[in-house]
């Protein structure tokens, strides 16, 4: 017994105090390896965003410049054969894209030959006509004399204006012509550069310099609407059902195992059930936000349920009992005080939920979201695409010109992302109640 | 030198619980609101209480006392059937409220809830103002027509739960600001604010200072004139202080039922007698 040996036990306490401190060494040494571990898996990740985003950000920035030669047109009603007091409909129809040849021939009088005449024409967009046709039945005065207007650049034109083309290398892309006609317009200041409005005012096109994203801007707000109308209800609906008021038994086990099972289905799959059921069942229209919108919140709901779920039952059962104490029925209990405490973390999980809808492309693919859509949706059967399959579409084309569209296509998608998230956490944070 | 003890110890705690048939002491009373009859919970296959049989007197203060996890909490619970939240716990036996069965297909829990209120362990306000916290149950209940009526029974529920003074300038504060004790006294206002028949009290001081516990047995003295109250505590000064009548359980039956003077003076059965002089629990 130790009071027997009081001798023998201060040894032992000895003893066991230079155990401690032995061991504390390597104790420490234990805790210092995991932080810095902690610390550096931190920073390998943040580097790789990093380079993710500046990589990204540097290829899309030309995207958002556009470059424009300023030609003086011949806009005299002798020329164009209409006034100013016209019918919109004679101003429409008018054949501006001789106006703007004649404008360009009278630039470079030097250029005589009908091949080098071509290539000419050709350093203004094949847009430009329809860009001058509209600015000009939006102001018809301008008609009658020659104007000075600046004209979008083709993608080509504008690659060179950018400096993006290696003009010394052995197979430089352009002839000599193109670059002496920029060289020329360059030294009498005619090639500007401006924001690229265009890009945020129009949708896809085949032309890059005409190519806008915001038909898949609108066509992604459609869909998300379409998917968050869908299964927020659902599924905060069937997450309190099954928290709250579902019996404890086998059915309800394995509805909830189905669930868990949904969240782990391939996102193409869904998209094959879209095609199925909705397109070729219900003949929904194809390619709409309607459509996408259904098979993403398919996609969408067992996350939700999950996360709800997660969220309803961190509520501490004290609150149900202050309710249920008091004779409020399990509907009020619910209704009142369980789903308000819950809503921080369902509306994080939605959010994470739509975040996740948003950035989907395979099944979209498979309903059709894919075709080449120039018109800027109306409705949410109209034909649409979506940002990351417009990201897809674009980063398929040949085009140099599509390389930065593609990029500020990602980078808008991703501030798409980022401006979800803010807002989950905003919420959460307004939200949250402490108890 | 340790075997010869064994066989000449007196008997265990245990073999007297297992002996244990008959509640000694009053358990029935005269003018009964409450009177239970051989009530056994069972939780799953655990039995959690044996055939407890209890009255409780109107407008007495009743106090449930013993070691933790004897059942008391358990029995409180199925007098407003709480235990119904618990999927796996089943009540058998007879309570009646008034002469009435609580436990009866016709019973409504939430008509039972409105006329017996119940004040937990931890105190647990709405996370909503003050006021909100008091007007629950008017509300839901729909025990007032106007604004300016609820805006009474608010302020007279506080009032009585001696919170009033303390809180009347930030009633649309939220009531989780308040200290634990101030919460306590709010939960006790928001029962009172539904002016029930009875209110069970499981364990209502435990986690609060002396100085907020004192103020809550003053508030119990007072409530009494009005109420009928069952007060579930692990102190034994609280329920000589605040009860009339002391229940003992042991183990999930009801040793000892009796005036609160005579169980802690001189109690009849042994474990009672064990238990209060705290030679176990």
């Amino acid at each position: 017994m130790w009071s027997e040996n009081t001798e023998n036990s201060m040894i032992s306490k000895i003893s066991n105090t230079e155990k401690v401190k032995k061991s504390l060494k390597s104790r420490y040494l234990k805790e210092k390896i995991f932080k810095f571990v902690g610390l550096s898996s931190i920073f390998v990740a943040f580097f790789f965003l990093l380079i993710l985003l500046s990589d990204v950000m540097m290829k899309a920035f030309p995207a958002f410049i556009q470059t424009k030669v300023e030609l003086e047109l011949d806009l005299s009603e002798e020329n164009t054969g209409v006034s100013a007091k016209s019918d919109i409909k004679e101003i429409k129809d008018v054949d501006y894209r001789k106006i703007i040849r004649e404008a360009l021939s009278a630039e470079f009088p030097e250029v005589k030959k009908r091949a080098e005449k071509k290539t000419m024409f050709s350093i203004i967009s094949t847009g430009a006509e329809f860009q001058l046709r509209d600015m000009i039945v939006d102001n018809p005065q301008l008609i009658g004399s020659k104007q000075k207007i600046e004209l979008v650049a083709d993608d080509n034109f504008d690659a060179l204006a950018k400096g993006q083309i290696d003009l010394t290398g052995e197979q430089k892309r352009f002839d000599d012509l193109t670059i002496n006609l920029y060289k020329e317009l360059d030294e009498k200041g005619k090639v500007n550069k401006s924001f690229n409005w265009q890009f945020f005012k129009t949708g896809d096109s085949r032309e890059p310099e005409q190519a806008g994203i915001k038909g898949a801007v609108i066509g992604s707000l459609y869909t998300i609407l379409v998917t968050l109308l869908l299964s927020f209800p659902v599924a905060v609906a069937a997450a309190i059902y099954l928290e709250e008021f579902a019996p404890k038994n086998r059915f309800i086990d394995f509805i909830e195992i189905n669930i868990n099972n949904l969240a782990a289905v391939p996102s193409i799959v869904f998209g094959l059930l879209g095609l199925a059921v909705f397109i070729n069942f219900f003949s929904l229209p194809r390619s709409a936000p309607l459509v996408g919108g259904i098979v993403l919140s398919l996609m969408t709901l067992p996350t939700i349920i999950i996360a709800a779920r997660s969220a309803i039952k961190a509520v501490p059962p004290s609150l149900r009992e202050a309710a249920l104490g008091l004779g409020a029925s399990k509907m009020q209990t619910v209704f009142h005080h369980v789903f308000p405490a819950a809503l921080p973390g369902i509306l994080t999980g939605t959010i994470i939920g739509m975040a996740q809808a948003l950035g989907e492309t395979a099944p979209l693919l498979m309903i059709g979201m894919v075709a080449f859509i120039v018109d800027i949706p109306q409705a949410i059967t109209d034909p649409a695409t979506v940002l990351p399959v417009q990201v897809f579409l674009w980063s398929d084309s040949p085009e140099r010109g599509f390389l930065e569209k593609t990029s500020a296509a990602i980078l808008i998608l991703i501030l798409f992302l980022i401006a979800m998230n803010a807002l989950a956490i905003y919420l959460r944070k307004k939200f949250e109640k402490k108890w | 030198m340790i075997d010869t003890q064994i066989t000449k110890k007196p008997k265990t705690i245990a073999e007297i619980h297992a002996e244990h048939k008959k509640t000694v002491g009053q358990p029935f009373c005269k003018d009964a609101k409450f009177s239970t009859r051989n009530v056994d919970v069972f939780y799953g296959d655990k039995q959690a209480i044996f055939d407890v049989s209890l009255d409780v007197g109107k407008h007495e203060v009743v106090a449930l006392i013993g070691p933790s996890g004897c059942g008391k909490s358990t029995y409180l619970r199925c007098l407003n059937r709480m235990n119904d939240t618990i999927d796996i716990c089943r009540v058998t036996g007879q309570l009646m409220l008034d002469g009435e069965d609580i436990y009866k297909k016709s019973q409504d829990p939430v008509l039972l809830r409105a006329r017996v209120g119940m004040v937990f362990q931890k105190p647990n306000p709405f996370p909503k103002s003050i006021y909100d916290n008091v007007a629950y149950g008017p509300r839901i209940h729909g025990l007032t027509t106007n604004k300016a009526e609820l805006d009474e029974v608010v302020e007279l529920s506080l009032t009585r739960a001696g919170l009033f003074d303390e809180v009347k300038d930030r009633l649309h504060e939220p009531g989780t600001g308040l200290s634990g004790g101030q919460q306590q006294r709010l939960c006790i206002a928001r029962t009172i604010a539904v002016q029930p028949e009875v209110i069970l009290m499981d364990e209502p001081a435990s986690a609060l200072d002396p100085i907020a516990t004192a103020k809550i047995e003053e508030l119990i003295h007072e409530l009494k004139e009005n109420y009928t109250i069952v007060i579930v505590t692990h102190s034994m000064q609280q329920a000589a202080r605040v009860s009339q009548r002391t229940a003992y359980f042991h183990l999930g039956k009801l040793i000892e039922v009796g005036d609160t003077n005579q169980v802690f003076t001189n109690p009849a059965h042994e474990l009672t007698e064990k238990y209060i002089t705290g030679r176990f629990g």
